[in-house]
């Protein structure tokens, strides 16, 4: 849809500093979104409407039979309108999750933050490792070299 | 009007009888055609109601006559001949009453007053509005079955999506998540694609290709949950050799990754969609970590390429292929970096860091050959780990690479400063491969300075981890035993001095730095001293330079001289009077009689490095020490005393105490 590329536009214009031409692609989208929004909750509920309305059963038959038509085709209008509706909460969900930049930022900083905490955190633990080993390695030595597996000159 | 239109259904058209001769013949009447019998038909349309009252005797009659005919003719073979046929002449009837009307209303002289359906009764009006409701009714249950289906579609619509989602969130929290507006269109896919290019190392002057593997597109896989499909074969690992001799050691074939799954299974059961969900996303995340390093072995690959390509300090490029270097680093091996393709299909090690160790460090060996008393040098010594290497490739290049580019991106103070920059900044393929030549050396002389201590009583090793990855350093320190140092304490001293001053240890220190080697040493001879003929003045910290060769011999020497330096102070400290010669430590006696205790360092001699002999001399200062064949033989002036630890020489010692006059 082209409205998600014009929100990601306007976000990315956003992040040099909020310019008057995204600000206003950004309410203009909000306002077609609403629209849209109105559009398919006034379906649904008009739909619904004359269905309720066209449930009383008339003398000639044929007008039934005219009214179940209807009636199917404003029942299939309705979830058209409903199916519109989920796509465009769906839609609004994709804009908020991958241009809501501001949030993103801020997670990706923090996860910059975890990341070298980690780094540093290893880092630290090997080089504690490095100075146990070193620490092991001298005791050892001075243990093997005045046990009696060296003070017993080999001949 | 009252008067209704009536029909009445008449007998059959059978033959009637017309009349009956007296012969019993039986005469019917002529058949009549066809217009005939219309026109009859006609004829037969009563007026009679309309222009007079109807005679209801009349019409009882006309009835009861029908009615009685219609008796006569009950005897038919299929009932409902009668009936069919009768309807027929009706519908006849019917249609020439309507062409009458028609001609009639044609000519405007008679038009139709009305015509008016007869009134319903109540029941039939009643079930015309049951039957009709009913249609409703039908009607209604069945839209709302439509509305429950497509209710539950959309709920699985959603569902579906929800979890795509989710699990989209759940990389981004970890990978750049981008989108094709224009794919999005086309291939309805939504194309969303997980963005691995690194933007920082554009700053930096190195142009990158931008690898193939840099975007990877996300799909829907058969079940509608988010997948990641890798082409086979398409990443590539940093493949680390140290060529020559093949060793034992076979590391990094241990599968230390998982198999990275390309496609993902989706025929687990819808039950388990959660627990898979996490497990799909999990396993994309390893994918992905997978790619990711791939990546990264590419670029570091690029980058030991340029730098090899580059004449520098310690790189020697000994041949090179596509995906494939060879260099030299001297100490007679070689290493070879090849990009190979990472297998993907589930073998037992999924991650091809195949690392075979081979090295041909020939000098080492035969070091390292020489065996003593059941203890068997392990040849691992002169191979480093291949392992280790391989990380410290990819640590070195990572550090000061990309994480300069990042910093200088990112413009931070903060800069991960290692704590052994390399020594030329640009050239870290050299610093790399000087510090493999090193390690590989280092080893060498580790060996070296192990046989040698372990042949030497006394002698201690020290190691000093220097943490820097081209300098190794020892300490060969002689540990006077404890027991010296109690009986050293029991002696009446003839010095003044409170406390004997615990002497520690003579020691002896190793660096090597990168290829050479450098020995420093308290108390080693001042040469200068010695040929002054005043070897008493030594020096207290001597250095100087020598190589492997040599090695063995100089540290000896160190050694042995520390001894008798030691040696000499222990008899001034006991009483004696002693000389102190460069290896030789003489001792006057009550005859006038020199006894020297002599030094010989033999770095080959299997038994021990440093023997110690006994020369007599009858005042002739000999100089011994210049022979350099001390031969196993003894003399009356030479006597071997044997390969003797510091407690049997201060024994030695002690008993000269009896012999000197002093």
């Amino acid at each position: 849809m082209n409205k998600g590329g014009v929100g990601l536009g306007g976000g990315a214009g956003g992040a040099a500093g909020p310019t008057a031409a995204a600000a206003a692609a950004a309410a203009q989208k909000q306002k077609t979104l609403l629209q849209r929004v109105d559009t398919d909750i006034g379906n649904l509920v008009d739909n619904f409407g004359f269905l309720v309305n066209v449930a009383r059963v008339n003398d000639p038959p044929v007008r039934n039979s005219q009214e179940s038509f209807m009636m199917e085709m404003r029942a299939a209008r309705m979830v058209q309108a409903a199916d519109s509706l989920l796509k465009l909460v769906s839609e609004l969900k994709q804009t908020a999750v991958f241009s809501g930049f501001a949030s993103l930022n801020d997670h990706v900083d923090q996860r910059m933050e975890e990341f070298n905490k980690l780094a540093e955190n290893t880092n630290g633990r090997l080089a504690r490792i490095g100075e146990e080993a070193a620490a092991s390695l001298k005791e050892l030595e001075s243990h093997y070299y005045s046990s009696t597996l060296r003070t017993s000159a080999p001949e | 009007m009252d008067g209704d239109l009536e029909i009445s259904l008449d007998k059959l058209p059978i033959k009637r009888l017309e009349a009956l001769e007296e012969n019993g013949l039986e005469r019917f009447p002529a058949d009549l055609g066809y217009d005939e019998k219309r026109v009859n038909l006609i004829r037969r349309i009563d007026f009679a109601w309309a222009v007079e009252r109807e005679d209801p005797s009349k019409k009882q009659k006309s009835e009861g006559a029908s009615a009685k005919e219609g008796t006569a003719t009950s005897q038919q073979q299929w009932p409902w001949q009668s009936l069919v046929e009768n309807l027929q002449l009706a519908h006849q009837e019917l249609s020439v009453i309507i062409d009458l009307i028609n001609t009639v209303e044609a000519n405007d002289a008679v038009t139709v007053a009305g015509m008016t359906r007869p009134k319903q009764l109540p029941n039939e009006h009643l079930s015309d509005l049951a039957v009709s409701t009913a249609t409703k009714l039908q009607c209604f249950r069945n839209l709302g079955k439509y509305f429950k289906q497509s209710a539950k579609s959309l709920e699985e619509q959603i569902a579906r999506e929800a979890r795509f989602y989710g699990a989209l969130i759940r990389l981004q929290q970890n990978w750049k998540i981008k989108r094709h507006r224009l794919v999005a269109a086309a291939s309805g896919n939504e194309g969303f694609y997980i963005d691995l290019f690194d933007n920082s190392l554009y700053d930096s002057a190195a142009i990158f290709r931008p690898s193939s593997l840099s975007t990877i597109p996300i799909e829907h896989d058969t079940a509608g949950m988010l997948a990641v499909n890798l082409p086979r074969k398409s990443c590539h690992s940093l493949q680390f050799e140290v060529l020559g001799l093949r060793s034992a050691s076979n590391l990094g074939k241990a599968g230390e990754t998982k198999t990275p799954v390309g496609v993902n299974d989706s025929s687990k059961e819808p039950g388990k969609e959660h627990a898979s969900n996490d497990e799909r996303v999990r396993e994309i995340h390893l994918t992905l970590r997978e790619v990711h390093r791939a990546i990264h072995d590419e670029q570091v690959f690029d980058l030991v390429n340029r730098e090899a390509c580059n004449p520098s300090i310690g790189v020697n490029l000994a041949g090179i292929k596509e995906n494939y270097l060879r260099l030299s680093i001297g100490q007679g091996a070689s290493v070879s970096i090849s990009l190979v393709p990472s297998s993907q299909d589930d073998e037992t090690y999924g991650a091809s860091h195949r690392i075979t160790t081979e090295t041909s460090c020939v000098p080492s060996e035969s070091v390292d050959g020489v065996k003593l008393g059941g203890v068997d040098k392990p040849k691992k010594l002169g191979i480093p780990s291949p392992l280790g290497f391989e990380i410290y490739l990819r640590q070195v290049f990572h550090e000061h690479v990309f994480v300069k580019a990042k910093n200088k991106a990112m413009s931070s103070s903060r800069s991960q400063i290692s704590s052994q920059p390399p020594k030329d900044n640009s050239n870290i393929l050299g610093h790399f491969c000087m510090s493999l030549a090193h390690r590989i050396f280092s080893n060498k002389v580790l060996s070296v300075l192990e046989n040698l201590v372990y042949r030497t009583p006394n002698v201690h090793l020290v190691s000093h981890p220097t943490w820097h990855s081209r300098t190794s350093s020892w300490t060969l320190s002689v540990k006077i035993p404890q027991s010296i140092l109690h009986a050293g304490s029991q002696i009446p001293m003839s010095t003044a001095g409170a406390v004997k001053n615990i002497r520690s240890p003579f020691w002896t220190r190793v660096v090597v730095i990168d290829d050479s080697i450098r020995v420093e040493g308290e108390g080693s001879p001042n040469v200068v001293g010695l040929f002054r003929g005043r070897p008493d003045s030594v020096s207290s910290i001597n250095g100087y330079d020598c190589d492997l060769v040599d090695l063995p011999i100089i540290l000896l020497q160190q050694v042995a001289s520390q001894i008798i330096q030691w040696l000499h102070e222990e008899a001034l400290t006991v009483g004696i009077k002693a000389n102190r010669d460069f290896l030789s430590l003489a001792f006057e006696l009550d005859q006038g009689e020199i006894v020297r205790l002599v030094a010989h360092v033999d770095p080959e001699d299997t038994q021990g490095c440093i023997s110690w002999w006994l020369t007599v001399d009858d005042g002739v200062v000999e100089e011994h020490k210049l022979h350099p064949d001390m031969s196993d033989v003894e003399s009356e002036s030479r006597k071997f005393l044997g390969y003797l630890s510091l407690d049997v020489l201060y024994s030695t010692l002690l008993d000269f105490l009896n012999l000197c006059s002093c």
